[in-house]
């Protein structure tokens, strides 16, 4: 391993097979890296119970919490932070990966239909088999989103469509999938229906550490996965037939891609609930911090969704109080201004470079 | 050309055959001169009479009103676009009209009279930030509309999720809305009618003004403006006219998707591509999908009464996908693409 | 050697390629010239396996190309389509070094032969300084440059292009295809590409196929394939031709004007 300079200039890492790793992305990471250590800190050291960010030193180092403040540490938030990072991780990774495979910058699991798909399946299994087991519920909202990639696969044919066309198909299914939803909110007995809506929402209220040990191999795979793809996806960026001339068979690894996302997001569903926006509000304020393609444009979305997810969790506990926000709505008002913020600046910065 | 005239003349008689069920079919089956009998020699004694002019007649008018009004609507941003996917319940009215009713009700209380005006802002206010995402995301030297489609979608299902989490926070309130939500057409709301009618009316004479221009828009803007056409001025107009006469008929009834996306697609083979004879043919043809489609809603699992905007919304996904593989999978067509 | 027998493809029921038969000789700059629509750029689809064929037989070197792995073809072929598109953040050095995708492993990245390759490349259409600039940056003709730089860095002994100069005005269209025909002289590289300019492909190319309906009208050296015959049939046009020291002008004819005289 030893420094060295890309094709453009920019200063590497070189590893002895010839990967090359960029420090500027290197240090991107690190600093997100860092950034999400501190959010969950500060995450940890909100709530009713109080317990400060300063204690945390203290507890790290064998101090002792009275009973209610380690409930509140080990039972509700730590598990609430972790899931929350790990659920931002997936979708915006997830994000990251249609939106070069679509090639539009607003691709999203939510307008792919792939949360859509996970959804309907869960509520279904909820209406119509209410005494099912709670395991079933990851491999409903598996198959749901399964059965939308494979919809979507068999609809948009084989390597001959652009990514538009996957895009367009997937707001088609989306469509119907969400009417049929609403199809089942309306006519479910009252309580089920509340339930229903209460799921679509999103909330990181049902965390516990049962369910990070079900959400954690997913966030592993993620790992991999990011390897495997991110190097096909930056032949996607240049377009389907560049990307076949340049020796990326786009006939399986379309299908293999669009897989993959549908497990980690529909993992990331059956543990928080749809995550509305994060999919595009990640990467994009990813590529702002730090321009990145393929693998690393991967892992700075997932870090940027995950400390998005615990920061907006940490602000509306803190602001909120007693008001239960969902998820969902506390993201939009803490990532929207932020997307829009960083779309002005980038708009600055590319007035004064030309 | 007189071939085009023609079919609006079967347009229009399909529409009134299909007022005429509408009318005449339901829970008690009243014939046509019964029918013509409440329309035109009211006696209040008649109980027939009292179902057509307070039951029905609102319904079918309201179907009408939402009929004429989004599938011209959409006839026209498609138009304007150059998208064939553009349409006002694709470019964020509907979620901007549930944001606004279901806040207002939950932070404002606001009583069933002052939802539909809630209802109308909201509608603006969802298009125009369609607009505004669409143009912050930096996107809007795409031809062809696709981002305007996009950040449609995206508004669609943030304002969705922010009113979904109001009615989460009021168990008890919640049904009262879910009615609406989804788009029903129901005499109950026969007073917004009223109350909202001119502003469609309105728009659509607007947009009947507008024919000529927006006609030769759809061969692009530069070709417009090199025929004579104040392109700025045409479509802010027609866009105005577009937003608040979709947003009136929202208002009245809830979201309703189907007709103002699909029924364009339906008229442009038939009626050719001038707006002076499509746009009447879309509006006539618009009411008639609306009057069946609530014929269908009400009759279909008698007694209980479906909700319309949902039966068309699942028709018009189903659509939509065909629409996607006709104009975006079709290899011949991709290659000039 | 690149050879098409008797291929035939279609769009839909629209058939495109009817029985068209041709080869490419080695390192020579060979122009598929041809009247909209008369398949083109859908030829150089079907060898790359983009457009699927419904009769006849792509070889390269003996081997059909649909034998040939997507990652094995990249080594020997490169593509330059017509339009190309390159994301906002994606420097010029970034964009070279996908070039040599179909040769790094999954951990592996370009070898030092790589980034000797990708310099080279970048000297040759005298981009060397601007590497680190994004490629959308860059003007119209370096942007073009750009992506011939790439499909040069792909190492490929073929090189397809699809109207490598549309959209240049009329000095870069000549300063891209100089650097198209050095390619061949200097590198020995075989080029095939879609030319919509007569006088272009008779001041470059080496040879020329001329095509009309899906089908081959006319090929071979452009000395003798170029004349008004071939001309009339291909695009139903009149024209004169004139020798210029070698190097034929053509001159289409307009109604009503007197013709030009050599």
């Amino acid at each position: 391993m030893r420094l060295g300079r890309a094709t453009d200039g920019k200063p590497v890492l070189r590893l002895k097979t010839g990967l090359q790793i960029r420090l500027g992305n290197l240090g991107a990471a690190g600093f997100l890296g860092l950034l999400a250590v501190v959010v969950t800190a500060v995450a940890l050291g909100v709530g009713a119970t109080r317990l400060g960010i300063w204690d945390l030193p203290g507890i790290l180092t064998g101090g002792s919490l009275s009973g209610e403040q380690a409930f509140a540490l080990w039972s509700v938030r730590l598990p609430r932070a972790l899931i929350g990072f790990m659920a931002g991780w997936l979708v915006a990774m997830t994000g990251a990966m249609l939106q070069s495979l679509a090639r539009n910058p607003l691709a999203d699991p939510g307008l792919f239909g792939l949360s859509q798909g996970s959804m309907l399946m869960i509520m279904l299994l909820i209406v119509f088999m209410p005494d099912a087991p709670k395991e079933a519920i990851p491999l409903a909202a598996l198959a749901g989103g399964l059965c939308v990639a494979f919809l979507l696969i068999w609809l948009v044919g084989g390597s001959h469509s652009s990514g538009l066309a996957i895009l367009l198909m997937g707001i088609a299914v989306e469509t119907v999938l969400s009417s049929i939803s609403s199809l089942l909110i309306l006519y479910t007995p009252n309580e089920t229906s509340y339930a229903l809506s209460d799921w679509l929402a999103g909330s990181l209220f049902q965390a516990s550490w049962t369910g990070i040990a079900a959400l954690a191999p997913w966030f592993l795979l993620s790992l991999p996965a990011a390897f495997l793809i991110g190097r096909a996806l930056r032949c996607y960026d240049l377009g389907n037939e560049m990307a076949l001339a340049l020796g990326e068979p786009i006939r399986w690894s379309r299908p293999a891609i669009l897989v993959i996302a549908v497990l980690l997001s529909s993992a990331s569903v059956t543990a928080v609930g749809p995550l509305i926006f994060l999919g595009v509000m990640a990467p994009h304020l990813a590529g702002f911090l730090s321009p990145s393609t393929g693998r690393v444009r991967l892992i700075l979305s997932g870090l940027t969704g995950g400390i998005l997810v615990v920061g907006a969790d940490s602000l509306t506990r803190g602001l909120g109080g007693e008001v239960a926000l969902p998820i969902g709505l506390s993201l939009t008002l803490l990532g929207v201004p932020l997307f829009i913020i960083s779309l002005r600046l980038r708009a600055l910065r590319n007035m004064q470079t030309d | 050309m007189r071939g085009r005239f023609s079919i609006l003349a079967v347009a229009f008689l399909v529409l009134l055959a299909s007022l005429y069920f509408n009318l005449s079919t339901g829970a008690t089956s009243i014939g046509p001169a019964e029918v013509a009998g409440a329309l035109f020699r009211f006696d209040p004694e008649n109980y027939d009479h009292y179902i057509v002019l307070y039951q029905r007649l609102p319904r079918a008018l309201i179907a009408i009103y939402v009929g004429v009004l989004m599938a011209s609507g959409g006839l026209v941003l498609q138009g304007l676009t150059r998208n064939p996917l553009a349409s006002p319940s694709t470019l964020g009215i509907n979620a901007g009209a549930t944001l606004f009713v279901v806040a207002g009700a939950y932070l404002f209380n606001l009583g069933i009279e002052a939802q539909g005006g809630a209802a109308l802002a909201g509608a603006v206010f969802g298009f125009l930030s369609c607009f505004v995402v669409a143009r912050l995301a930096g996107l809007s030297r795409d031809p062809r509309g696709l981002a305007l489609i996009l950040s449609g979608a995206l508004i669609s299902m943030l304002f969705i999720g922010i009113a979904n989490a109001f009615l989460l926070s009021d168990p008890a309130g919640r049904t009262d809305f879910l009615g609406w939500v989804t788009g029903n057409i129901n005499h109950v709301y026969a007073a917004r009618l009223y109350r909202f009618w001119w502003i469609g009316a309105l728009a659509f004479a607007g947009l009947l003004l507008l024919a000529r221009p927006l006609t030769l828009m759809t061969l692009g803007h530069e070709k417009a403006a090199s025929a004579g056409v104040n392109v700025v001025r045409v479509s802010r107009l027609a866009i105005a006219a577009v937003m608040l006469g979709a947003g009136s008929a929202v208002a009245i009834c809830g979201p309703v998707g189907f007709v103002g996306l699909v029924v364009p697609h339906i008229v442009r083979p038939l009626a050719g591509a001038r707006f002076g004879v499509n746009l009447p043919a879309s509006a006539l043809l618009g009411a008639t999908v609306c009057l069946l489609a609530d014929l269908v809603a009400r009759q279909a699992f008698a007694p209980f009464i479906l909700h319309t905007g949902l039966i068309m919304d699942l028709a018009g996904g189903v659509v939509f996908a065909l629409i996607v593989k006709r104009y975006y999978l079709s290899p011949a067509v991709g290659r000039h693409a | 050697m690149l050879e098409a027998t008797d291929i035939a493809a279609s769009y839909g029921q629209v058939p495109v390629l009817e029985g068209l038969s041709v080869r490419f000789d080695r390192r020579r700059l060979t122009a598929l010239v041809g009247p909209n629509g008369c398949g083109k750029s859908t030829f150089l689809k079907a060898v790359m396996g983009f457009m699927p064929i419904t009769g006849g037989r792509i070889t390269l070197d003996g081997q059909s190309v649909q034998g040939i792995g997507r990652r094995a073809l990249a080594r020997r072929i490169a593509y330059l389509p017509q339009e190309n598109h390159c994301p906002d953040y994606m420097t010029l050095g970034e964009l070279i070094e996908l070039a040599g995708y179909a040769r790094y492993s999954l951990i592996g990245g370009p070898s030092a032969r790589d980034r000797q390759l990708f310099s080279e490349a970048l000297e040759i259409v005298g981009l060397s300084g601007m590497a680190r600039r994004p490629v959308n940056a860059l003007s119209g003709g370096q942007r073009q440059r750009a992506w011939i730089a790439m499909v040069l860095a792909q190492d490929a002994e073929i090189i397809l292009m699809d109207e490598p100069v549309n959209h240049l005005d009329v000095k870069y269209q000549y300063a891209v295809l100089e650097l198209v025909q050095g390619l061949t002289r200097r590198l020995g590289k075989t080029v095939v590409t879609v030319l919509h300019d007569l006088n272009l492909t008779t001041a470059f190319a080496d040879d020329v196929v001329m095509l009309l309906d899906g089908r081959v009208v006319a090929a071979g050296p452009v000395s003798e394939t170029v004349n008004t015959d071939n001309v009339r049939d291909v695009f139903g046009l009149e024209t004169d031709i004139f020798d210029r020291s070698g190097r034929l002008i053509c001159v289409p004819r307009i109604s009503g004007a007197p013709a030009v005289t050599a």
